[in-house]
Formats: structure tokens, sequence, C-alpha cells
């Protein structure tokens, strides 16, 4: 067994990156794969990628897309419906496609309101009233979490599509990380609050490394509990308006997180 | 007991004298706030004049206001992260002409080293370890390290906070598996060699004369020590309580609070669950294949057939706990727990694992009965996790996603039918297939397609090239049932791990008169080894029924479940049934056998759980006192019935 045939059947597989509303961050991370970019670009077609070529073909067909940004307006509704239908393989890349990123702040808010407090002339803004992830819309693949994604995630989501693997991108809390890494927990060791045992791996625990707590960048891990969490940072004497802050970052609007920081604030 | 004395002046020369031995020295260093362990060169390295408050959740460093270099209790770290690393490559492989992979263990770092301040409760947890990666099936890499680490220990003379290793008998006394004691007073260190290693690195020392009073004071400290714990834990019984109170409230409540985080699984100095992760080149030329720490908190432990058996927060701490203080003890002969409270400091969500044991004890049921303490049973050497690389030599497609390979596998030693081999291709990863047939230097494996590997594995053609790791597990007991009437009940791919066993017994009607196979299929187009089936049938002495769950117009056999097929005097007196299907299946095949008089005893059924390295190793094949790999996947269902169908197990 070598490469797994590309379902478009032409040659190497056909990859498109679309970005929605983000900050192209994430699709950037493409080009940091320096060693590897080379044969990444050997062995796919890469068919359209604004960000780096002019030679846009964005009716696909594509055998996988990457997709970065949130749902933020009417045409990026229409963009995500659009390019869900060109690809067998979507996958959602960053804070913004999975969780609908930092720009998602404003659906805990009257979106009126703020358009009128930020713009000059609201009047030219059309937003939808939330920023939402792809997967409020279209059936998703896969996943890739972060702000931004890691590197490694992502040319693992890439070989592993070329070689027909599953991708090993594990669902498990950013603390497996951090004490592989042999690191004192921050929050056990100085009392820092740290959102690493209910949030998506992946990261490799940077934030603890620097003695920070981790702000969740990667969204809820699988199986969360953010009210046992809630329950030691108010242990520890946060306000319930402090955890409400801290669970409303890069992934506020991410379901447990959301709920959580509903509980404890406005 | 030869006890000399160091003083503490002379503490430096210990450290190059176990240098000078050649040795690195692994020993405690103060690091973000807490005493972690990692190289040091000189006593500055050392903790000197700091202590520690622990409380569950929560560690601070102190300042003793004296000069103890060992005045500490255990930090987050263990000298589990020298022995078996978080991170560490198992196998390379490269592909090379013919399409033959070359597959090259990684060898693992074997520079000797010396651990310096080992604790009581420590060496207890590397004997822990030594049971795991040791007792049954060898893991090499741990075997060169752990042979080339030289123990110098510390005696406690004053108990954590969180201390309990009074409780489970781990300490605060060195009793065995050290080179070098030590017990630490103001002045100096009382030094005891145990062990020709330890003896020579004294030997460059300059040592006094202890006294007796000094070791009578070492002696007082270790007592108080012992009498001053700061957590006590009632583990009498502990096995039977926890598997008798399986649905006690508390699991409940501590799910609540439990943030399924995996951090005690990790600091724990005996847990060693690991899954494996492969790294490859972009062009697929090239592998690398990682074991990785992992935990029983995570999702991928417990998936089988696209599910999680333990998806909540509760069956998942009930695992972790019943498993460390429960069925480690079946599975390798002691407890998971030497009381040293790590997992009581480091669990972010401040939960105390002494006070949920003290809960679990209120209230309880009777304790359930529970198996001998076992030690692993002995196993064959070599690298259990290297694979070898086989050939395929024949095909054949079963159904549309069920393909019959053979495999020129080189030598395998005997392969039994029920056992099973780790079927793999770099790059893609392995899967545990059972054995369907076979003989004469060739093995064959059925395989339904239902993931990444398996579609991998069915896609293979002749002449194509994969990676074999066994066999492992144990077989059907043929040899017991000799001249007794034989059910086979199989559903669907279940009837691939008992075609083996089939074959044998109609190869022997003298000794099997009287074969039953009773098989259950989807439909009639998802029948298996229809040509076998067909054969079989016309045997003396052999008697075959089919039905399916789905029959399309023109199907003339039986429909409905396979358990149907064993009503009305299918099943002769002094019968023994061989079951291998899906679980649902396997439950109500089991009572319909007991209802027509099989013991239990009698009744042997096929087990899957996920697993990653099927030696008994990766701790991903639990299934409650026992682990599949290696102690099934036969069972005799008397061994499962406490646990057989219950959630989370
Ligand atoms: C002792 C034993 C003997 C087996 N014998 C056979 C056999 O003879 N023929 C056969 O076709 N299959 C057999 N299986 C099942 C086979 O191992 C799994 O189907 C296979 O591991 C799935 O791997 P995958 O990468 O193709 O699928 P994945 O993409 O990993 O997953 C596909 C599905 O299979 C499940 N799965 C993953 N790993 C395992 C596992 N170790 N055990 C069970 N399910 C798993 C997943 O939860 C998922 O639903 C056996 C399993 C065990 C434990
Ligand atoms: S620092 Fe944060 S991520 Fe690391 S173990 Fe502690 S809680 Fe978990
Ligand atoms: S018991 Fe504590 S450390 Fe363990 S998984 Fe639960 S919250 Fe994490
Ligand atoms: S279970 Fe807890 S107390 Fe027991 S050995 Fe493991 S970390 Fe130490």
């Amino acid at each position: 067994m070598t490469a797994s045939e590309p379902e478009s059947g032409r040659g190497r597989p056909r990859l498109g990156v679309f970005k929605l509303a983000s900050c192209d961050g994430c699709q950037l991370t493409l080009l940091d794969c320096e060693d590897e970019l080379l044969a990444l670009a050997g062995a796919v077609e890469i068919v359209h990628f604004p960000e780096v070529s002019s030679r846009l073909a964005a009716e696909g067909p594509f055998d996988l897309v990457l997709l970065e940004g949130s749902v933020s307006t009417e045409e990026q509704r229409e963009l995500v419906h659009a390019v869900r239908a060109r690809t067998p393989r979507l996958v959602a890349i960053g804070a913004c496609a999975t969780a609908g990123g930092i720009q998602a702040l404003r659906n805990f808010a009257d979106h009126e309101e703020y358009v009128r407090a930020v713009y000059a002339r609201p009047e030219y803004v059309s937003t939808l009233a939330a920023a939402t992830p792809a997967s409020e819309h279209v059936r998703v693949d896969f996943e890739l979490r972060g702000c931004p994604i890691d590197r490694g995630q992502l040319l693992e989501l890439l070989v592993a599509t070329l070689l027909g693997r599953k991708p090993q991108v594990p669902d498990e809390s950013v603390c497996m990380e951090c004490k592989r890494r042999g690191q004192v927990c921050v929050m056990v060791a100085r009392g820092e609050p740290c959102l690493g045992p209910v949030t998506h791996a992946g990261c490799g625990a940077i934030c603890p490394a620097y003695a920070r707590g981790c702000y969740g960048c990667f969204g809820p891990k699988e199986s969360p509990n953010p009210s046992a969490l809630s329950a030691r940072l108010s242990r520890d004497g946060a306000s319930d308006d402090e955890i409400a802050r801290r669970f409303r970052v890069f992934t506020g609007w991410a379901g447990p997180f959301r709920e959580e920081s509903l509980r404890r604030g406005r | 007991m030869a006890e000399v004395f160091l003083p503490r002046e002379a503490l430096g020369e210990l450290l190059g004298a176990l240098r000078a031995s050649g040795r690195a020295v692994i020993g405690p260093t103060v690091r973000d706030g807490a005493v972690v362990y990692d190289e040091v060169e000189s006593p500055r390295d050392l903790p000197v004049g700091w202590g520690d408050e622990q409380a569950p959740g929560r560690y601070r460093l102190r300042r003793r206001g004296d000069e103890r270099a060992f005045g500490y209790a255990v930090g987050p770290h263990s000298w589990k992260r020298f022995l078996f690393p978080a991170r560490e490559a198992l196998w390379r492989s490269e592909s090379a002409d013919g399409g033959v992979p070359r597959i090259e263990a990684a060898s693992p770092d074997a520079s000797p080293r010396a651990f310096l301040g080992v604790r009581a409760c420590e060496i207890a947890a590397m004997d822990v370890q030594d049971r795991v990666f040791l007792g049954g099936r060898a893991d090499p890499r741990y075997a060169t390290r752990r042979a080339a680490a030289l123990v110098v220990a510390v005696q406690c003379t004053e108990a954590g906070d969180l201390c309990f290793c009074a409780s489970t008998g781990t300490g605060p006394r060195v009793e065995g598996g050290a080179d070098l004691v030590l017990t630490e007073a103001d002045d100096g260190f009382l030094v005891d060699a145990r062990t020709d290693a330890g003896r020579a690195v004294l030997g460059a020392l300059p040592v006094v004369p202890a006294g007796p009073e000094r070791v009578a004071a070492a002696e007082a400290g270790v007592r108080a020590c012992a009498a001053g714990m700061g957590r006590s834990m009632d583990v009498r019984g502990l096995p039977g309580l926890l598997f008798g109170n399986l649905d006690h409230p508390r699991w409940e409540a501590v799910a609540e609070r439990c943030l399924s985080c995996g951090a005690c699984t990790s600091v724990c100095p005996t847990c060693f669950c690991s899954t494996t992760e492969t790294s490859s080149t972009v062009d697929g030329a090239r592998h690398e294949v990682l074991r990785v720490w992992d935990s029983c908190f995570g999702s991928e432990h417990a998936q089988i057939h696209g599910a999680d058996f333990r998806p909540t927060i509760g069956l998942r701490y009930r695992q972790w706990l019943t498993h460390k203080l429960g069925s480690w003890t079946a599975q390798f002969g002691v407890s998971g727990c030497v009381g040293c409270g790590r997992c009581v400091a480091w669990c972010p969500a401040e939960i105390d694992l002494t006070e949920e044991v003290a809960a679990l004890r209120e209230g309880a049921d009777p304790p359930a009965p529970v198996p001998a303490a076992a030690p692993p049973p002995p196993a064959p050497g070599g690298d259990p996790l290297l694979p070898h690389p086989a050939r395929v030599t024949a095909r054949r497609v079963e159904t549309p996603d069920v393909v019959t390979l053979t495999l020129d596998a080189g030598d395998l030693g005997d392969v039994l039918p029920g056992q099973f081999l780790m079927l793999g291709l770099p790059g893609i990863g392995e899967a545990p297939i059972s054995v369907s047939g076979g003989g004469g230097g060739v093995v064959e494996h059925t395989i339904r397609d239902v993931g990444a590997v398996t579609r991998a594995l069915c896609a293979l053609s002749p002449g194509d090239h994969l990676g074999v790791r066994g066999p492992f597990g144990t077989a059907w007991p043929l040899e017991a049932l000799r001249g007794r009437p034989v059910l086979a009940v199989a559903g669907g791919i279940g009837l691939a791990p008992l075609r083996g066993a089939i074959r044998a017994m109609l190869a022997a009607p003298a000794d099997f008169p009287d074969v039953r196979v009773f098989y259950g299929a989807r439909t009639p187009g998802d029948r298996l080894f229809l040509d076998e089936l067909d054969a079989w049938t016309g045997r003396p002495g052999a008697t075959v029924a089919v039905t399916v769950d789905h029959a399309p117009p023109g199907w003339d056999g039986h429909v409905g479940v396979v358990t149907r097929l064993l009503r009305g005097g299918a099943i002769p007196a002094g019968a023994a049934a061989l079951v291998c299907g899906p679980e649902t299946m396997m439950r109500y095949a089991v009572e319909a056998l007991r209802a027509g008089g099989v013991p239990e005893e009698d009744i042997f059924v096929s087990m899957e759980r996920n697993m990653r390295c099927a030696a008994g190793l990766c701790g991903r094949c639990q299934y409650a006192h026992w682990l599949v790999s290696r102690d099934g996947a036969v069972f005799p269902f008397a061994r499962l019935r406490e646990v057989f169908g219950r959630d989370g197990f």
C-alpha cells in the first residue's frame, strides 16, 4: 500500500485552502512547514490557495479542503456551503473555524450595540449577529484546533491523509502534554489559574512552560468538565466574573466553554 | 549491617564517586517551584534547605531553616520518567527495494545512571513496574535502563503531608531494592551499602564508623515518620470492596469533581498505560513508531467498534481506582498504589484517593469475590513490540468487506487456533487479528474492513509485505475437550477465530465425535467460508446451522439471532462451547448455553478490547482483573462472570 487514491481520480490529491473571517495565521502555518514544504508540494496538487498563488481554481473539485475562519457574514455562509459541496473531505482549521474564534465574543453581546461602538459608519458594516464555526453550518470531517493551529498537527493531518491512516490528533487534555514534558503544574505549585485540564491538547502545553496558565486556545477537550474547574478556581478566590472571562477567550463560543461562562457570568 | 557515617561536607564526594563510576547522577533539584528529578552534578544542585507543604491540589516549597538535602516529600516527578520515558522511539522502518520494509529497533539509551534520593515508596513503585515490564513478555528497553540504574535510596525520617506508605506497607523503611541506603541527620548521613555496586561506591568515600547512637537515631526517625503520616488508607480487602461496590453512589459524586485530565495517572509512579504514535516522512518512505504515555482518562483507551465503552468521567475514574487498588493485584500480584500521595497533590480538582476509598467504605455492599493475586505468567523472550516482516502469499475475497490473507511470516513457533497476531503496515498502524487457519509455515487471517488499518490490510495483494508480531493470547482449549460434544457458536466475523478450531476438531473425529457449528451472519451475502460451511455439513459427526439477521426473498434458511439455533435439543448433554462474536451476541449465547445445561467452566468466549502492544505492556486491553492480550482473548466464562456485560469494563 502506498498513498491512498485521490477521490477526484486525478493523480495527486487536490488541495484547496479557503478562508472566512480570520487572520490568516492558520493557513500560513502551511508555509511554516519549511522542511517538508517541497515534499508536500510534490505530493499534493495545490489547486486553490489565494495566500500563496494567484492561480486560483475555487471551483475545485478537491480531495481535501482546509477551511480557516468563522462564518461571520452572509457571503461566508454561502461560501461554506459551496465549499462543502466541492470536496469529500472538509477540515476546519483553527479556533475561528472550529469554535468561532475571538470574533465570536460578539455572540455574547448585543451585536448592534457593538457595531455602533466600534465603527464610525455602522451602516457600512454588514455582518451576521453571531460568528460561528463551520460545523454549525455544514458537516465537517475533521477539526484541527488551535489559535493558531500547530504545525506538527497540520503536517500529521496531511501526511495521514496521503498515507491513508487515521490522523493522530489526540483529543486528550493539555495536562497530558504538560506532564509528559515534565513541567511543574502552575495551578498546583503557584496557584495560577489554568484551563489545561479542560482544554484539547495540541500546543504541547506551551503556556505552562512559561509559567502561565493555559488560555484554552485549542478549545474543549473530549469529555471536558468545565464546572469542576470553575469550582477549583473559585476555591482559589476567583470571582464568577473572572471565571466567565477566563472561559471566554479564543474558543469561548465552543459549547462546553460557552455554557460554563454563561453559568458564571453574563 | 555495617552502617557507616558520611559527614555532610562529604556529600559532594558521594556525587563525585557516583560520577566517577561512569554514571550520570539523576537526583532532586528545585525547578519552577517544586522538587523535580534531573541530572545533578554537585550538592549545590540539590534542594538543600528546602521542604514542602502539600494538600490536595496544592504544593508549595518552604524553607526548612536547616541544611538538609533530602528534607522534602516526593514531588511531581518520579523515576518512571527515566525508566519508562514519556516518549520513546520503539522502531523505525524504511521502505526498500522490492517493497520489503526494513524494520529496525530503536536502541534505548543504556548509559549507566545513578538515581539519588530514591524513597522507599519509589523503590516499591519500581518493583511494581518491574512486574509490569519484566514479569511477562519483557520490554527490553525498560530492562536495559533498569539494569543500568544504581539506586541510592534515602530513608524518610519525616512524613509528607500526603504520604501514606505506612498504610500500603511500602515504606518508610527501605527494605530491599537499593544499592546504597542513606538516612539523613543534621550533620551527615548514615550509609548502608547493600550490593557490591553500592560497596564499590562507598569504598571511595571518607566514611567513619557510625556508632550505635546514630543507628538508633536513624531507626527512631524512620519510626516517627511511619507514625506521623499525613494520610492513611485502610487497604484491607480493597479489591473485593471495590468490585463489590461498582454501583456505589460515590462514583457519581467524584465524577462531578473529576476533570478526566489524566494528571493523576501521569504523576503516579506505577501507572504504565501507553499508546503509540507514528511519524512519517511526507513521501511515506520512512516511519518512526513511538511509545507515548497515555491514560485511562482518555477517550481512546476504551474504543472498540467505533464507540468508547467508558464514555463518562465516572466510569473512567472508577476504572482508574478499581485498577490501581483492585484488579492490579490479580494482574501483577501487588497493589498498584505505593502510598506516595502524588495523585492527591497534583490533581487540579483536589481529589484525594484516600478520602474516596474511605467514602466508598461507608455503606458499602459486601465484597465481591476476586481472583487470587497472580504474577504475570512466564512468556517468550525477544522484543514483543518489534514487528517481523511477513509476505502475503494468497488473498481471497470472502464477502464485500471481508478478505482472507495467507501469510508467510517465517518462524512464529506454534500458532494455535484462538490466538492472534498484530498485523501492521508501517505508516498506517497495527490491528489485532486472530488466526483463522494455517499450518505448515503459513498463517491465515480473515479481516473485516472497518477502519484505516483493516482497510489497508484488506487491500494487500499476494507478494505484498507487512509487519507481524505474535502470536499472542490464549488458545481454544481443544486438548481439554477431547471426547466431548463441542458447540462452536459464532456471530459475524467471529467465525474466523473459530475456523481453525473447527478444522482441527473435524480432522480428528475420534477425539471429537460430535461437533456442532452455529453461525449467525447479518445477511446471506455476509456469510464467511461458504465452501467450507458446505464441506463441514457433510462430515460424519458434524452439524452446521446457519442463520441470518436479514433475509432477502429467496432465502429459505433460518432467520433470526444465532441463539435461536441453540433451542430445543440443540445442546447435547456434557457439551462444551466455544463462543466468538459481538459482545451482545455472546451475552445471549452464554445465557442460552447456561439454560441448556452447559456449566460456565465449559463455556469459552473470545473477548475483544482495544490494544496497542498486545504484550500486556500498554494497559489498553484491561478487562477488570484480566489483560485480554495475556489472559485471553479466549477465557472460560466462569472467570468473567462478575464483570461480563457490565458498563465500563
Ligand atoms: C484479540 C482480537 C482479535 C481480533 N480478531 C479479528 C479478526 O480475526 N478479524 C477482524 O476483522 N477483526 C478482528 N479484531 C478487530 C480488529 O482488531 C479491529 O477491527 C481493528 O483493530 C480496527 O482497526 P482499524 O484501524 O481498521 O480501525 P480504526 O480506524 O482504528 O477503528 C475502526 C473501528 O474499530 C474499532 N477498533 C479500533 N481498535 C480496535 C481493537 N483493538 N479492537 C476492536 N475494535 C477496535 C474502533 O473503535 C472503530 O470503531 C480483533 C480484535 C481483537 C482485540
Ligand atoms: S499547568 Fe495546567 S496544563 Fe499543566 S498540569 Fe497543571 S493544570 Fe494541567
Ligand atoms: S482525579 Fe484529578 S488528576 Fe485524575 S483525572 Fe480526575 S481531575 Fe485529573
Ligand atoms: S495511586 Fe496515587 S498515592 Fe498511589 S502510588 Fe499512584 S500517585 Fe502514589
